[in-house]
């Protein structure tokens, strides 16, 4: 198989901006901006069947379409990079802009002449020091060859690159709480309708797409929207995809492949297997910890968006986090439902209030405290979330919830029945 | 105009208006927390949920806009479990406070949760504790965990007043509303995020504590505070305290609390003015009749009034001074029995003080004073009256003292000492009323009906609160009784709207204002639209 | 309170931005590394130079979990404990690093050294289990090379 995302990872020199060059870098934004019209840009993307890498899917060219074609100058267009990764189980994003950061910023500037964007901002969460650190140097290096500032490469287009350092909230990923963030606010999700097309950050028409995505443009304007749809699941999956791979295997990492990688092949194969070989696979979360979790036997799945969707779940983020026979699945869920409180904005009544709630009641149950009414209860009040929340961080506590309990329901009900644990583990190992 | 349907009924509106107001509009309260007309959206209680055909899920309906040809369901089952559902998690982390909360009896927790509630919750974890009985500000005390977080009153601070001083501290369910270590909440209109405040996270200083609502006695009326003219309800007690029989009632202002007037003062009113019921409340009034100091019987005092103002007023040696708080209807009275008794030099004091400021303020503190300016002349003033004095001209001064404070109530210049007779018709003891020859206690600002003409020219109802105290009476009822005594009687009035229909149709300003064309909200005088 | 240099720096900050308020999160970090928290007098001067009000600024500092309203040990242990890192035996980590360093989650050791706060997922399931010390990750931790890397410091 053919690395394309990862060509360069394994390449020192890729960090400087000639080396980037000499590895056959920037050609793509070279081409776009000398020889393409914007809309032609955005016209190769949506050809491509690029499918947004952050976690929702969504049709890459179609949300650049969304953008005015001509800009009003009042009101600039703004481009805007999720890098701000903290679903737990994903480690993508990363991985490209600490060894590729000129990847990154060339998928960027793509995008951000596709939309005929005034500059571009790199939302990067807070955590990743060294990771802006390295962006930063690529940004001075890519202004120093006139790749981004005034009249880029002489096309009369400018565009301004700044990196965004978040300070430690997972609800800025969510891309109207980013906006909020950037323009100095608490990360507060805003109310859609208006779309970020039609007034995102300062009010202006603005864009906003995950690392991964972006990083996929400058191979779909280089090779071209027909040599992207021979790669994957075309029409609806197609591309090359980073797998996050982590938890109970022998080989935690990213890896490529193209969309579509049989989940098996993922965890045995590129994986090397279960950590330990006398405890089975139990459980994968194949998408992050927002999306349902599958039982070991409905595991034999594609990881792709659809096939995955077909079984009840999502591909999300690609974070495939393996548990095997020794996992307390209630323990595990109330990590989860620790993480969703933690992280909760707090703007909205039932993802404030229940996430605590969901919490409680499941640290009750994983100490040997939980009472018979507990599991409808968690149930009741998952339900009582969803689709009633200003943005998807209550769904996304509450989907888990139910898969977990509805899944290992029998593992629940000794927790409660008996006070004790199917996997043998002791009960309050857990740091509450 | 888009048409929908909302509960089966179909309605047409225009462009723009949310599902929620539409219901409004029609009469169907679809509940909630976070809107207010008057502030941005905020979106975030989601207590207005309700079904629209077609949508995937429950939309908000305060943010919703209207569309042709939707269908929306406010009763529907799923709307009916959604706020309950939703009733349940405000209740999570919510303190059962109600047998200490202010809010109790006007609270939106505790009529949603019989309304939408299930009755019981299954909540049987530990709720958060935080900080409770927070002096934030000079009239503002603040529970953070009584807070639903419906940050309407961040709002108000950011929009309203400009002055940023609340916000959100920390995040998720530790969210609480909290103040710049060190500031205060110190804006003039401080006030209004009590009034805001859905729940009880945001009380009253002076109001904790003194009453249940249920006890209050609620009268719409207008502020005497400055020419702006605010809307507000005057609350009054009612409570019987335990020492008393039956029939004992505390009788006296508790609270002001603005009236929605989008004309006037939309949702609002400042400080002082919510305040000012304290100041008529902290003064000694003027409970007797008095003749040169000493009490007096009513009946005395007007004989003794009326013949020294018809003396002066034949010879021409009177001089009327109003307070620019004197009800329409009394300077309408008082300048009558003086014209048929004879001639007068007239003015309205100016209580000009400080600025107007951005919002509702006004530099001018005369509530009437545009309304005495009509009546009396534009040109008049106390400073002409004062000069007359001073010249000797005008011998025998009418005062019609302040109805609100007593600190504005008129004190003669130490000039004029000895060099005139006053006889003043007012509320309060002191001022001209201390060495007047004769002092009539007249009714203060919320015990008695009348007009007022705010700066606009929009005449508005002053409704009386509460029986006078003492002897004091109208101000147009010791007009006439004074007008009765000397021999030159006014017509029969009986009520306030009696004298107020006679000054409509003698004073051109006033033409069609009665107390059916002013209403609740006011109505523009003819007059106004000239300035 | 903060020097010419530190102005510069922080004019230049706000000049990547349409309008000042968004150089907050930025100018905050700017003057964590420079003080080593934000305290109160911090955040009116940041309030002051951007234009918001300081109860603004507070409710950042307060709503971003990375911003320190005071300064924690000199080497600042955040654990991850979210699910891929509890897999991998984060929780047992945590319970070594308490017992090593005599404190429990939350504090700082009272000589100022070290201090320990349990954080959510940092993007390095992969390398599970780790923590950022600083500025630093360290990963694919094990008791042994958590124990040589604390002697290592100082």
């Amino acid at each position: 198989m053919e690395r394309i995302l990862t060509r360069n990872v394994d390449k020192p020199e890729a960090l400087t901006l000639s080396g980037y060059e000499a590895l056959g870098g920037y050609q793509a934004l070279r081409k776009a901006v000398s020889s393409m019209t914007p809309d032609a840009v955005t016209d190769e993307v949506k050809k491509s069947g690029l499918r947004g890498r952050g976690g929702a899917g969504f049709p890459c060219g179609l949300k650049w379409s969304f953008m005015p074609k001509e800009v009003d100058p009042k009101r600039p267009h703004y481009f805007l990079i999720n890098a701000d990764e903290s679903e737990p189980g994903t480690f993508k994003d990363r991985l490209l802009m600490e060894k590729d950061p000129h990847l990154v910023l060339e998928g960027s500037l793509l995008g951000a002449y596709a939309i005929r964007a005034k500059a571009v901002y790199i939302y990067i969460r807070g955590e990743f020091v060294h990771e802006a650190k390295v962006l930063e140097r690529a940004v001075a290096e890519a202004y120093a060859r006139n790749y981004a500032g005034a009249n880029i490469l002489g096309s009369g287009w400018s565009c301004d690159l700044v990196v965004h350092r978040g300070a430690g909230a997972y609800i800025c990923g969510e891309e109207t709480a980013l906006m909020s963030s950037l323009e100095g606010n608490r990360g507060y999700p805003r109310l859609k309708p208006p779309f970020p097309a039609v007034s995102g950050v300062w009010g202006c028409p603005t864009t906003i797409n995950n690392v991964e995505t972006v990083a996929n443009v400058p191979f779909i304007i280089e090779r071209g929207a027909d040599w992207y749809l021979t790669v994957g699941k075309a029409p609806k999956n197609t591309g090359p995809k980073l797998y996050c791979l982590s938890g109970h295997v022998k080989r935690p990492g990213v890896y490529e492949a193209p969309l579509g990688l049989p989940m098996k092949e993922l965890i045995y194969e590129l994986g090397g297997g279960m950590l330990h070989g006398d405890r089975p696979l139990k459980a994968v979360i194949p998408g992050g910890s927002s999306v349902p979790v599958l039982r070991a036997e409905d595991c034999d799945v594609d990881l792709d968006f659809d096939a995955l969707a077909a079984k009840g779940t999502m591909l999300g983020s690609a974070g495939v986090m393996v548990m095997d026979s020794s996992t307390c699945m209630v323990a595990a869920m109330a990590r989860i439902a620790h993480f969703y409180h933690h992280e909760s904005c707090g703007q909205c009544t039932p993802c404030r209030e229940g996430c605590g709630w969901l919490e409680r009641v499941l640290n009750r149950i994983e100490a040997g405290n939980g009472m018979q009414q507990d599991l409808d209860l968690l149930l009741s009040v998952s339900n009582n979330i969803i689709g009633n929340t200003i943005c998807a961080l209550g769904d996304a506590a509450a989907m888990p919830a139910i898969s977990f309990v509805t899944k290992f329901r029998d593992e629940f009900q000794h927790h409660i029945d008996h006070r004790s644990c199917l996997t043998g583990t002791l009960l309050l190992q857990g740091v509450r | 105009m888009p048409k929908l349907v909302i509960d089966g009924e179909e309605i047409d509106v225009s462009a723009g208006t949310t599902i929620l107001q539409a219901a409004q509009a029609r009469g169907r309260e679809i509940p909630h927390y976070c809107y207010h007309k008057g502030l941005s959206m905020a979106g975030n209680c989601r207590m207005c949920l309700v079904e629209v055909e077609k949508a995937p899920k429950l939309v908000i309906g305060c943010y919703t806009p209207v569309a042709e040809g939707m269908v929306v369901h406010t009763q529907s089952a799923k709307v009916k479990q959604a706020r309950s559902a939703m009733m349940e998690f405000f209740l999570v982390n919510h303190p059962l406070d109600c047998p200490i909360c202010d809010q109790a009896g006007e609270c939106r927790l505790q009529e949603y949760a019989v309304e939408h509630g299930t009755g019981i919750s299954r909540y049987t974890e530990s709720k958060l504790a935080l900080s409770k009985a927070v002096d934030i500000g000079p009239h503002v005390m603040l529970d953070q965990e009584r807070c639903i977080q419906c940050s309407r009153c961040i709002r108000f601070c950011d929009e309203i007043t400009k002055t940023g001083e609340l916000a959100f501290f920390q995040r998720g369910e530790r969210s609480q509303i909290g103040i710049f270590p060190g500031k205060r909440l110190d804006n003039a209109y401080s006030g209004n995020v009590v009034d805001l405040c859905p729940v009880g996270a945001l009380t009253l200083k002076e109001f904790r504590f003194k009453t249940r609502v249920w006890y209050l006695r609620n009268t719409p009326t207008i502020c005497a505070g400055c020419a702006r003219g605010c809307n507000v309800v005057v609350s009054v007690g009612q409570q019987q305290t335990m020492m008393t029989t039956r029939g004992q009632l505390d009788d006296r202002v508790k609270r002001i609390v603005p009236r929605v007037n989008e004309e006037v003062n939309a949702h609002w009113i400042c400080d002082d003015g919510r305040m000012s019921y304290a100041k008529e409340q902290g003064a000694v009034r003027l409970q007797a009749a008095r003749i040169g100091g000493e009490n007096a019987s009513y009946d005395a005092a007007v004989a003794a009034a009326a013949a020294k103002l018809a003396n002066a007023a034949r010879a021409g040696k009177l001089g009327v001074i109003a307070s620019p708080r004197t009800l329409c209807e009394d300077l309408y009275a008082w300048r009558e029995v003086v014209l048929r008794l004879g001639s007068a030099v007239f003015g309205a004091r100016s209580l000009v003080s400080g600025d107007n400021d951005a919002l509702l303020v006004r530099a001018d503190k005369g509530a009437n004073a545009r309304g005495a300016a009509w009546i009396f002349g534009a040109s008049s003033g106390e400073d002409a009256v004062l000069a007359a004095v001073a010249k000797g001209s005008v011998t025998t001064l009418l005062v019609l003292g302040d109805t609100l404070d007593p600190a504005d109530t008129l004190a003669l210049p130490v000039a004029a000492k000895g060099k005139v007779e006053v006889i003043v018709a007012g509320p309060f003891a002191s001022g001209a009323a201390a060495d007047a020859a004769v002092a009539i206690p007249s009714a203060s600002w919320s015990e008695a009906d009348g007009t007022y003409v705010n700066f606009e020219g929009r005449a508005q109802r002053v409704r009386r609160c509460h029986l006078p105290l003492g002897e004091a009476r109208p101000g147009w009822r010791i007009a006439a009784d004074v007008a009765a005594s000397a021999g030159a009687p006014l017509p029969e009035w009986v009520e306030a709207s009696d004298v107020l229909r006679a000054l409509s149709a003698g004073v051109k300003e006033f033409a069609g204002v009665t107390a059916e064309s002013m209403g609740l909200l006011g109505v523009a005088a003819p007059a106004a639209a000239g300035v | 309170m903060f020097g010419s240099e530190f102005e510069h720096e922080v004019d230049a900050i706000v000049a990547r931005y349409p309008q000042p308020k968004a150089a907050l999160l930025p100018v905050l970090w700017e003057v964590q590394k420079a003080k080593g928290a934000i305290d109160l007098e911090a955040e009116q001067w940041v309030a002051s130079r951007l234009g918001v009000a300081p109860s603004h600024v507070h409710g950042c500092v307060t709503f971003y979990s990375m911003y320190k309203q005071k300064p924690l040990g000199r080497h600042h242990i955040q654990l991850c404990t979210t699910l891929s890192c509890m897999l991998r035996g984060s929780d047992e980590l945590m319970r070594h690093l308490e017992h090593k360093l005599g404190i429990k989650e939350g504090e700082t050791t009272p000589d100022g050294k070290f201090s320990l706060v349990r954080v959510e997922c940092l993007g390095s399931c992969g390398t599970a289990p780790m923590f950022q010390l600083n500025d630093t990750y360290y990963e694919n931790l094990t008791i042994e090379s958590v124990d040589r890397l604390l002697a290592s410091l100082d």
